[in-house]
C-alpha cells in the first residue's frame, strides 16, 4: 500500500514538472494583475495594476533549475548536513565539531531549513552568503542609474571587484593573513566630478567583527575609514544603497533575522538557466550578458520610465519571507522583508521601511547564473531596481554585458595603496 | 586709571550683562516633543488582541503557554508579539487632518476595521480604528477611537498585521 501511495505521488509530482515546464510564457499585466496578486510584493502589485509594471512569466524546470548550480556544489550542501550550528549570541556560523568558527564552508551549511525553527531566519541568511560565494570573484563595470517620471537625470559608471575566501569552489586560498571572509574594491569611472571616488571593503571572518571600509576622495588624496552602516546610506544621492548588492550585503551577523513565511515569488532573471564562461586566462573568465534597457531608453515604452523593457523574464519560484533588522543605531534600515529561493539561495524582492516603521523602498534584485560543466557554477548579480515609493523616484544598478570570474588576483591588489593610486 | 574711571567701566559691564541677561537671554530652542507610542504601555501588559474586520474578529488571548485564541487554539508563532512590539514602538508620522469632515476619505468610520488592545483586567489600553494605506503606500491611516484626529502611521503596521491574519488559528472566525 505504501509502496503503491508512494508511486502515485511520485506520477503526480512527475505530472506537475512536466505541466510547469510546459507552461508557456505568458505576461503579468494590469488586465490580468489579480493573477499575480500572490506573486509580488504588495507594494509591486499596486504598480502592476497601474500599468506602470508588466512581466513576462516563463516557467522553469526545477530539477534543471536545480542543476544551475555545480554537482559539485550541490554534493558539498549534502555533505553539510548536521555539521553546523549557530553562534547563540551573534546568529555566527559554528562547526558542532569545534563550537568556532569553521576554517572554510563551501555548499550551503544548512540543506534542510525547517520553517518551525526559531533560527530559520539565520540559517537562510547563510545559506544564501554561501551560495553567492561560490564564484570565488570577479568583477564587472556597470552603471547606476537615477529616473525619476522625466526620465534618467543622473548616471555613474563604476566598477567592482570582489574575491572570496570563503564558499568558493575549489577550496580555501593558500594565504589569508587577514582572516578575511572576502574583500572588494569599487570606484567610479564617470561622469568627471566623480571619477576616481572609490572604495574599499574587507569583511572578516569571525562574529562579531565589523567591516573595515576605506573611502577615498581624489580631490583629497586621503583614504578615510567609515563606518560600516553607510551600507544603508544612499550611493551618490541615487535610490539605491551598497545593501542592494545581491538584495543584502552585510553580514549576517549584522542582522537580526526571523523567518515569517513561505510562498511563491516572480524572480528576475536574464534567463532562466546557465551562460557559458569563456576562458581568457587559466584563471579568468569572461562572461557575456545582454543589456536590459529600461523604458526612458526605449522609444513609446510603456509603464515606469525605469521598468525594464527587455532580456529580463520572471520565473515562479518558491520563497522564504524573512525579515532582517539591524541594531546599529547608525543604520538607517529599520524591519527589511526579503524573499529568499528556497534552493537556491538568492534575494528576489525586499521591502524596506524606516526607523520609524514607514515603508519606503523596494528592491528588486535580479541574477544569472554562470556553468560550463558539474565541477564549477557561479550565480551573479546582474541588476537591482531600486524604487523610492516615497519620492517616486527610481535607481538602476548593474545591467553590465560582461563580467568575468577571476580565480587568482594579485595578492596586493585590495590594498589602501591600490585605493590611493587608481587615478595616478 | 581712577578709581572714577573703574567704577565707570563696572557701571558700564554691569549695565551690559544685563542688558544682555534680560533682553538677549532665550530659551535654546528644543527638538519638538516625540509623539507617544501608540501602545504607551509594556506589550507585557497587554492580555488580549482584537482586531475587527468587518464579520471577522481574530482574538489572542494571553495565557500560560502563550497566546490563544476565543477557543482556546494555540496562535502558531509570534506574530501577536510582533504586532505588539511594532505598536509599543511605533509614533504616529503625522497628524493628516485633526478633525476630518469626512473620515471615509481616510478609510476610517462606522464598521471599519478595528484594533483593541486590552490589559488582563478588562481595562482598554489601545483602541484604534484602522484606514487605507496613504498614495504612496508608504503608511496608513488610523485614529484613536474617541479621537477625531487622522493619523499617518509607519507602513510596518500593515504587514505586521497581514502576519496576524495569516497566522490565525484554523482561521479564527
Amino acid at each position: 500500500m505504501r509502496l503503491y501511495l508512494r508511486l502515485c505521488a511520485a506520477i503526480l509530482a512527475a505530472g506537475a514538472l512536466t505541466a510547469a515546464a510546459d507552461e508557456q510564457p505568458w505576461t503579468l499585466d494590469a488586465s490580468n494583475w489579480e493573477k499575480g496578486k500572490d506573486l509580488l510584493p504588495e507594494p509591486v502589485v499596486k504598480l502592476l495594476q497601474k500599468g506602470e509594471y508588466w512581466f513576462k512569466v516563463v516557467s522553469a524546470d526545477p530539477g534543471k533549475f536545480h542543476h544551475n548550480y555545480s554537482q559539485a556544489f550541490w554534493d558539498a550542501t549534502e555533505k553539510n548536513a548536521g555539521k553546523y550550528d549557530l553562534d547563540e549570541k551573534t546568529c555566527g556560523l559554528k562547526d558542532k565539531a569545534t563550537d568556532k568558527i569553521p576554517d572554510f564552508v563551501f555548499g550551503l551549511p544548512f540543506p534542510q531549513v525547517d520553517k518551525a525553527d526559531p533560527k530559520g531566519g539565520c540559517k537562510i541568511a547563510w545559506n544564501f552568503t554561501m551560495a553567492g560565494a561560490m564564484g570565488g570573484g570577479g568583477g564587472a563595470t556597470f552603471t547606476l542609474n537615477g529616473v525619476d517620471t522625466g526620465g534618467q537625470f543622473r548616471r555613474i559608471k563604476a566598477f567592482i571587484h570582489t574575491r572570496g575566501y570563503q564558499g568558493r569552489h575549489f577550496g580555501p586560498l593558500k594565504d589569508n593573513p587577514e582572516g578575511l571572509a572576502g574583500e572588494g574594491i569599487g570606484g567610479a569611472l564617470e561622469p568627471v566630478d566623480v571619477e576616481g571616488v572609490s572604495t574599499l571593503t574587507k569583511r572578516y571572518w569571525n562574529w562579531e567583527g565589523q567591516d573595515a571600509v576605506w573611502a577615498y576622495v581624489p580631490s583629497t588624496r586621503r583614504a578615510r575609514r567609515v563606518n560600516s552602516a553607510s551600507r544603508s546610506d544612499p550611493v551618490a544621492g541615487l535610490d539605491i544603497f551598497a545593501d542592494d548588492l545581491n538584495c543584502y550585503g552585510g553580514k549576517v551577523e549584522y542582522y537580526q533575522w526571523k523567518l515569517v513565511g513561505e510562498q511563491t515569488i516572480l524572480a528576475p532573471l536574464l534567463q532562466p538557466y546557465p551562460f557559458p564562461s569563456k576562458s581568457v586566462s587559466p584563471t579568468r573568465q569572461l562572461i557575456d550578458t545582454p543589456y536590459m534597457p529600461a523604458g526612458y531608453e526605449v522609444p513609446n515604452a510603456k509603464g515606469a520610465p525605469w521598468w525594464i523593457q527587455q532580456n529580463l523574464v520572471f520565473v515562479p519560484r518558491p520563497v522564504w519571507v524573512v525579515e532582517g533588522q539591524s541594531s546599529d543605531p547608525y543604520y538607517n534600515f529599520g524591519k527589511v522583508i526579503m524573499y529568499f529561493d528556497k534552493e537556491m539561495y538568492r534575494i528576489y524582492w525586499k521591502q524596506v521601511h524606516n526607523r520609524a516603521g514607514e515603508y519606503f523602498y523596494t528592491a528588486m534584485c535580479g541574477y544569472h547564473f554562470v556553468k560550463n560543466d558539474e565541477t564549477f557554477s557561479a550565480v551573479f548579480p546582474n541588476l537591482v531596481v531600486g524604487v523610492n515609493d516615497k519620492t517616486n523616484r527610481a535607481a538602476l544598478g548593474g545591467r553590465f554585458q560582461s563580467s568575468f570570474l577571476e580565480q587568482s588576483w594579485d595578492p596586493s591588489y585590495f590594498s589602501l595603496r591600490t585605493l590611493t593610486h587608481m587615478t595616478d | 586709571m581712577t578709581a572714577r574711571g573703574t567704577a565707570l567701566l563696572v557701571a558700564l559691564l554691569a549695565t551690559l550683562a544685563g542688558y544682555l541677561w534680560v533682553v538677549e537671554r532665550r530659551p535654546a530652542p528644543g527638538f519638538p516633543a516625540e509623539p507617544a507610542p501608540l501602545l504607551a504601555v509594556p506589550t507585557a501588559a497587554v492580555a488580549r488582541v482584537e482586531l475587527v474586520e468587518g464579520e471577522r474578529r481574530l482574538t489572542a488571548v494571553r495565557g500560560e503557554r502563550g497566546w490563544t485564541d476565543a477557543a482556546g487554539r494555540p496562535w502558531s508563532q509570534d506574530p501577536v508579539s510582533d504586532l505588539l512590539a511594532a505598536l509599543g514602538a511605533l509614533r504616529p508620522l503625522a497628524t493628516v487632518d485633526p478633525d476630518p469632515a469626512t473620515p471615509g476619505d481616510y478609510g476610517l468610520g462606522p464598521g471599519g476595521p478595528r484594533l483593541e488592545l486590552a490589559a488582563a483586567d478588562g481595562r482598554p489600553l489601545l483602541a484604534l480604528e484602522l484606514g487605507e494605506r496613504n498614495p504612496a503606500w508608504t503608511g496608513l491611516y488610523a485614529r484613536r477611537a474617541g479621537e477625531p484626529a487622522v493619523l499617518l502611521v509607519g507602513g510596518v503596521l500593515a504587514w505586521e498585521l497581514e502576519k496576524v491574519r495569516q497566522a490565525a488559528p484554523g482561521g479564527n472566525p
